[in-house]
């Protein structure tokens, strides 16, 4: 099966690919795996006045899971945490054409932005309780 | 739980998709075949792998009788035999031949069997919620990014550093290689923790919820190992590709 045109610029023009500081107070980050196919999925954001200003990712697995990890940082930047909260997998797969065999990546990918989102939470929590 | 003691008990024949016979209508008794009409009769669709190669539902399987069983089969209704006979038979000696080839290629790997019995088992394998293993993420994320630091050093100068590198890496994988190992281990102990847990009965209501506990737990470990499995394959492969 061949991918989309769109996986395939993802795939070959990745954006925002890289990584944060794991440990500094403004970023979230988020570490996911898929069991079925063994892919690793890290996403990152980093927040100022809970405005998503920036956002990474690594993936290591197929390429429809670097798309879909890929244009989930592109509509992370520039989103309030709110805003964020509401991406689907099902966005992702509608904007990726992704087949049926393919949804299990745009799930990782969303999976990878609550997980960001919540270490965020947790971040910001401690720091206001202490 | 009851299609689980069914197939854990006598249960093991065929079970065809209709009870009578769909050319002479008469109620079939003999088992693949009709016996007024020995005409060849279709399996039900919905065959555990396990019933269709009568087998009970364990892990700890003989492959000789295993083998043995799917020989025999497919010559009853491999579709050489059927080149003389009407369209419906070709058509039912295709589909059970079908049904039998994916049974016996899916039981025959200790692997692939696993998974199917947590299919089985648990509705669907990925229901089992495990929490995923934090620890391993960041182990293959370290790991990939070593990777990455040996591509780039491949297409630099640093002979010195490169060999540095790849001894590093050699040490890496070995060690990885060495916990596949005992994940295979302990996956096989589980498979006869499993198989004495179904062939165990329970007396009284309770034995049985904590029969069903343990079988939950078994079944549970196994879905993670399995998961963490592919995990270090993945990334055992990558060290070997790139540093191969």
């Amino acid at each position: 099966m061949a991918y989309s045109e769109k996986v395939v610029d993802h795939f070959n023009n990745p954006r925002n690919m890289g990584s944060f500081k794991k440990d500094d107070e403004d970023v979230g980050t988020g570490i996911v795996g898929a069991p079925e196919c063994g892919d690793v999925m890290k996403l990152q954001i980093k927040v100022q006045d809970e405005k998503i200003v920036d956002a990474k990712f690594k993936t290591f697995g197929c390429g429809s899971a670097i798309a879909s990890s890929s244009l989930a940082t592109e509509w992370l930047k520039g989103k309030t945490i709110e805003e964020a909260h509401k991406i689907k997998n099902t966005d992702i797969v509608q904007e990726l054409n992704l087949p049926p065999v393919k949804i299990h990546c745009s799930v990782l990918a969303e999976d990878a932005i609550k997980a960001a989102l919540n270490d965020y939470k947790k971040k910001t929590d401690t720091k206001e309780s202490k | 739980m009851d299609q689980a003691q069914k197939t854990s008990g006598k249960r093991t024949e065929l079970q065809m998709a209709r009870s009578m016979c769909w050319h002479c209508q008469s109620e079939v008794t003999g088992e693949y075949f009709c016996e007024q009409c020995i005409k060849v009769q279709p399996l039900s669709k919905e065959l555990d792998y396990f019933t269709c190669l009568g087998l009970p539902r364990l892990l700890n399987i003989d492959i000789n009788t295993l083998e043995a069983k799917f020989y025999a089969l497919s010559r009853a209704f491999h579709p050489d035999f059927y080149q003389n006979k009407t369209e419906s038979e070709q058509t039912i000696s295709l589909e059970n031949s079908a049904l039998l080839n994916t049974a016996y290629r899916t039981l025959k790997d200790p692997i692939q069997r696993a998974e199917y019995l947590l299919k089985l088992e648990a509705g669907s394998a990925k229901d089992i919620r495990t929490s995923p293993p934090a620890d391993l993420f960041e182990e293959i994320l370290a790991l990939q990014e070593d990777l990455e630091e040996y591509r780039s050093a491949q297409a630099g100068q640093n002979q010195v550093g490169l060999e540095q590198l790849r001894a590093r890496l050699t040490v890496d994988r070995e060690t990885l290689e060495q916990r596949q190992r005992e994940m295979e281990t302990r996956l096989f102990e589980l498979f006869t923790t499993w198989d004495s847990l179904q062939s165990r009965q329970s007396q009284t209501e309770q034995a049985g919820r904590h029969l069903r506990q343990g079988k939950d737990a078994v079944l549970k470990e196994m879905r993670e190992l399995l998961s963490n499995r592919t995990y270090l394959r993945n990334i055992v492969n990558d060290l070997i590709a790139t540093t191969a």
